[in-house]
């Protein structure tokens, strides 16, 4: 009986079979991976076109042969056989330098030459009185009814933003009477110079997180001595950045997005996880060749490639001559773009997803929400691209390819892939854990607020990011709304004209067609493109892989 | 942190109490958002279309140029400046693409999709899904790059007649990029059919490629087919790729001729593309037209979609 069901002993009743077999097996194989190798091909072809890797000297290559990748390898190759969990935190930790790189120039980019650091400062500091003070209320009496107190708060936050009687008076044409905290703090006569906001914003909020992150880990005073640290940090890398080249801007913005993050991840993995310590010394061998690497080739006098990717291009508008073009304004566009959506559309999918989920009845309306849905997640993204050019230009009038009415866009498209995924996240939070809470005589809300939304905030980032990334790859939606191809400023406004990485690709391989651009500028585009996305790809697999198991961990 | 107030009084009625109906009305506006979007698409694409029709113009109170639908519909000449507006020259294009990237996609959809789902290892499948993922997430403006400059090279090499905007080098990428949508969906309607069908099987004497082919793919075929569908109705509203490598002369070429393919056409949705690029905000029939194009492309994906919702719960067994 067991022995029937063995396909290897039935395979050995004709010989025959067995070949078909096993040549169906590698046909498909050959198919599986068609695909993924043709891809694999075209982007090595145009990564050569773009960095030229043959055109460095020979001794360029052997210098970093020599000080980075074969101390990597070993390094790499001894950690993952001897000790694999060391090797993960190296590799992870590696994985976040580079992440927090790139989200650190993008972050400078924005703090130069979009929104100046003291708005920056100002808004943050118009967020956080209100909300200091709204707790301490809270705390001074818990018993204020539920309107008063929303009342307080929405006034609180609406007097810090915009003043009285704000908006609402400007719209109704009345002045300005009591000016609001954000403006207040905008208008002053001197203020501190740039680093010193971005420490008095950005620094601040990430030296909380990690004194929270050491408060936890060991005890409050760790946690202080941590804020402490992220702060003198800061301070001291905008010192010394100017004296080594850095402005100021891009050195606290540096210190504070990369800096203190990866080192708050490995000092505290290492403080808390001794097995796990060594991971370290691969990520200074990998750090430590790329530097010394630099130090010899420069000493030798070896070239490197002539790289279209270079500072040049990222950092230029575009030109008419292939060699001058640059990709600057495009990526200011795009980092704006996804800024928009991500602030329009995670909201919105997130509330629809969990509306269909916890709260809707099973009616009809329900399942017509439910196939309306999917069926829009099949609409062509130029179709949508027509709803946004309809309904901004033709019946609200405003002008064409603004980055509000590009956000507003790319949001409509990817919002049923956001609900699809939150919803997916929600359903796998276990049902148990939401009736101990409604157990415990927690209401829809607080249920919703407590339990099922940290529990499911993973699987929602992680569908929201290939989202995201779906939606700084799209083009069309742009062309239809009259986005321009071809932008020389960043936009500093949401009513500024915005162009986007696709675009100028598409712009430098359509309108400028010809072999100059085909060999330059466009395939350097396409290299920061594709590296873009696929950073924002892994960054999802890995939250995805990471937290898979979250939901069980509960029952332990 | 907590909100519950054990000093409360806990058998009142919380159903109904402020911040739960606020939160709940906040959550039902997200999700009815969606019937908003579709309801604004649907009006928009048609009463712009209607303003560009002889037949319904005048019930918008347009009195300018307009088109007739019956040219519209079967006219096969798409020339702007001399007012001629037939959308099978369009169609046509959008038939081949849609075709030369089924020829692509499907079978090795289908391959793989049986592969990961009956043969691969776990470990195999953990490194092969997130690189077809992959496949998909590439921009299509790339892919059509990568069309022009690689892919239309090498196809002149072996026919050397091929134009350098070319029909065949735009379905090879776009059939590409529908892979993943294929072998996912194929994949998880494969995995439903249950083990006991194989090892029944098996029991019978069959190896593992009968049981695949002639037990698991006939089992799954309502899955597969919906695949098929979503697929090429993913295919027909491709549009940077086809812009890019497809060309911009519009013309009306037979899908059935295999040597049409090495010239090059004008997809609907490349047309939409080259309408907008040309300066045409100001209103106008070249405007109009762009939702004429729109609603058509709207409705043929919209009628897919259905189709394959339909194929996928009509024809699936239920075990």
């Amino acid at each position: 009986m067991a022995t029937g069901t063995r396909p290897d002993v039935i395979e050995s009743f004709g010989q025959v079979n067995k070949t078909v077999g096993t040549v169906f097996r590698y046909l498909l194989l050959a198919a599986t991976t068609f695909g993924i190798a043709i891809l694999a091909v075209l982007l090595l072809f145009v990564f050569d076109d773009a960095v030229q890797p043959l055109t460095a000297d020979p001794g360029w290559h052997l210098t970093f042969f020599l000080t980075l990748v074969v101390p990597t390898a070993a390094v790499g190759a001894y950690l993952y056989r001897r000790r694999e969990p060391a090797f993960r935190f190296g590799a992870s930790a590696l994985g976040l330098l580079v992440v927090s790189l790139m989200f650190s120039s993008g972050m400078a980019m924005v703090l130069v030459d979009i929104v100046a650091p003291i708005s920056v400062f100002a808004y943050t500091l118009a967020l956080a009185v209100p909300a200091a003070l709204v707790v301490a209320v809270e705390r001074y009496e818990r018993r204020i009814p539920f309107w008063p107190r929303l009342v307080i708060a929405v006034g609180l936050f609406y007097l810090s933003l915009f003043g009285l009687p704000g908006f609402v008076g400007t719209a109704l044409g009345l002045p300005q009477v009591v000016p609001s905290l954000a403006s207040l703090v905008v208008g002053l006569p001197v203020y501190p110079v740039d680093w010193m906001l971005v420490l008095g914003s950005l620094g601040l909020v990430v030296a909380a997180v990690v004194g929270n992150h050491f408060r936890r880990l060991r005890d409050r005073r760790t946690g202080l001595y941590a804020a402490g640290a992220t702060v003198a940090v800061v301070a001291a890398v905008s010192v010394v950045g100017p004296a080594v080249g850095v402005t100021q801007i891009p050195a606290a913005v540096l210190a504070t997005v990369t800096l203190v993050p990866v080192g708050a991840y490995v000092v505290g993995t290492a403080l808390e996880r001794p097995e796990k310590r060594l991971g370290i010394a691969f990520l200074a061998v990998t750090i430590g060749g790329a530097l010394v690497g630099e130090v010899l080739v420069g000493q030798f006098g070896f070239a490197g490639p002539q790289s279209w990717v270079d500072w040049q291009f990222l950092t230029s508008a575009h030109s008419r001559t292939a060699e001058d073009a640059g990709l600057y304004p495009a990526i200011g566009g795009s980092i704006l773009l996804m800024v928009t959506v991500a602030v329009l559309s995670f909201p919105v999918g997130v509330g629809a997803a969990v509306y269909l989920e916890e709260y809707a009845p099973d009616t009809r309306f329900t399942r017509f929400i439910d196939v309306n849905i999917s069926n829009l997640a099949g609409v062509p993204s130029v179709v949508y691209g027509l709803l946004g050019l309809g309904i901004f230009f033709t019946y609200l009038g405003q002008p064409t390819g603004t980055v509000l009415m590009g956000g507003a866009t790319l949001a409509l498209l990817i919002l049923p892939i956001v609900i699809i995924s939150a919803r997916e996240a929600i359903r796998s939070v276990p049902n148990e854990v939401r009736q101990a809470s409604y157990g415990l005589g927690a209401t829809k809300w607080q249920t919703v607020r407590n339990v099922i939304l940290p529990q499911a905030f993973p699987g929602i980032l992680t569908g929201t990011i290939l989202a995201l990334g779906r939606a700084i790859g799209e083009t069309a939606p742009l062309i239809m709304i009259g986005a321009p191809s071809v932008v020389f400023a960043l936009p500093t406004e949401l009513s500024s004209a915005v162009s986007a990485m696709p675009l100028q690709v598409f712009a430098w391989a359509s309108l400028f067609a010809g072999p100059d651009f085909y060999q330059k500028a466009v395939p350097a585009g396409v290299v920061v493109l594709v590296g873009t996305l696929l950073a924002m790809n892994s960054i999802a697999i890995v939250l995805r892989n990471r937290y898979e198991g979250g939901v069980a961990t509960v029952n332990e | 942190m907590s909100t519950d107030d054990i000093t409360d009084d806990l058998t009142r009625n919380t159903e109904n109490a402020p911040p739960e109906l606020l939160t709940r009305a906040f959550f039902f506006l997200c999700a009815a958002l969606s019937i908003v979007t579709t309801v604004s698409i649907v009006l928009l694409l048609v009463t712009e279309a209607a303003k560009f029709f002889t037949i319904t113009a005048p019930l918008m109170g347009i009195d300018g140029p307009t088109a007739s639908v019956i040219d519209f519909l079967t006219g096969t000449k798409w020339e702007i400046n001399n007012g001629r507006f037939g959308v099978l020259a369009l169609v046509s294009a959008t038939l081949m693409i849609t075709i030369g990237s089924a020829v692509v996609a499907l079978p090795l959809g289908v391959a793989t999709a049986i592969y990961l789902s009956e043969y691969a290892e776990k470990r195999h499948r953990a490194v092969l899904k997130p690189a077809l993922e992959v496949l998909a997430g590439i921009p299509t403006v790339v892919y059509g790059f990568f069309a022009l400059i690689y892919i239309t090279p090498a196809i002149k090499t072996v026919l050397p007649g091929t134009g350098t905007f070319n029909l065949i080098s735009a379905s090879i990428v776009v059939g590409i990029m529908i892979i993943p949508m294929v072998a996912s969906i194929s994949e998880d309607a494969m995995s439903a059919v249950p083990d006991e069908l194989r090892q029944a099987g098996y029991g019978m004497g069959a190896t593992k490629f009968d049981v695949s082919t002639g037990i698991v793919v006939p089992a799954a075929l309502s899955g597969i087919l919906s695949s098929f569908i979503l697929a090429l109705s993913r295919a027909i509203g491709e549009t940077m790729a086809v812009t890019v490598a497809a060309g911009s002369q519009a013309r009306f070429l037979n899908p059935l001729n295999p040597a049409a393919y090495q010239e090059g056409a004008l997809p609907m949705t490349a047309a939409m593309v080259q309408l907008l690029l040309g300066d045409i905000t100001g209103g106008g029939l070249a405007y109009r037209s762009l939702f004429a194009i729109g609603l058509t492309l709207f409705v043929i994906t919209l009628v897919m979609n259905v189709i394959s919702d339909f194929v996928a719960r009509r024809y699936r067994e239920e075990y």
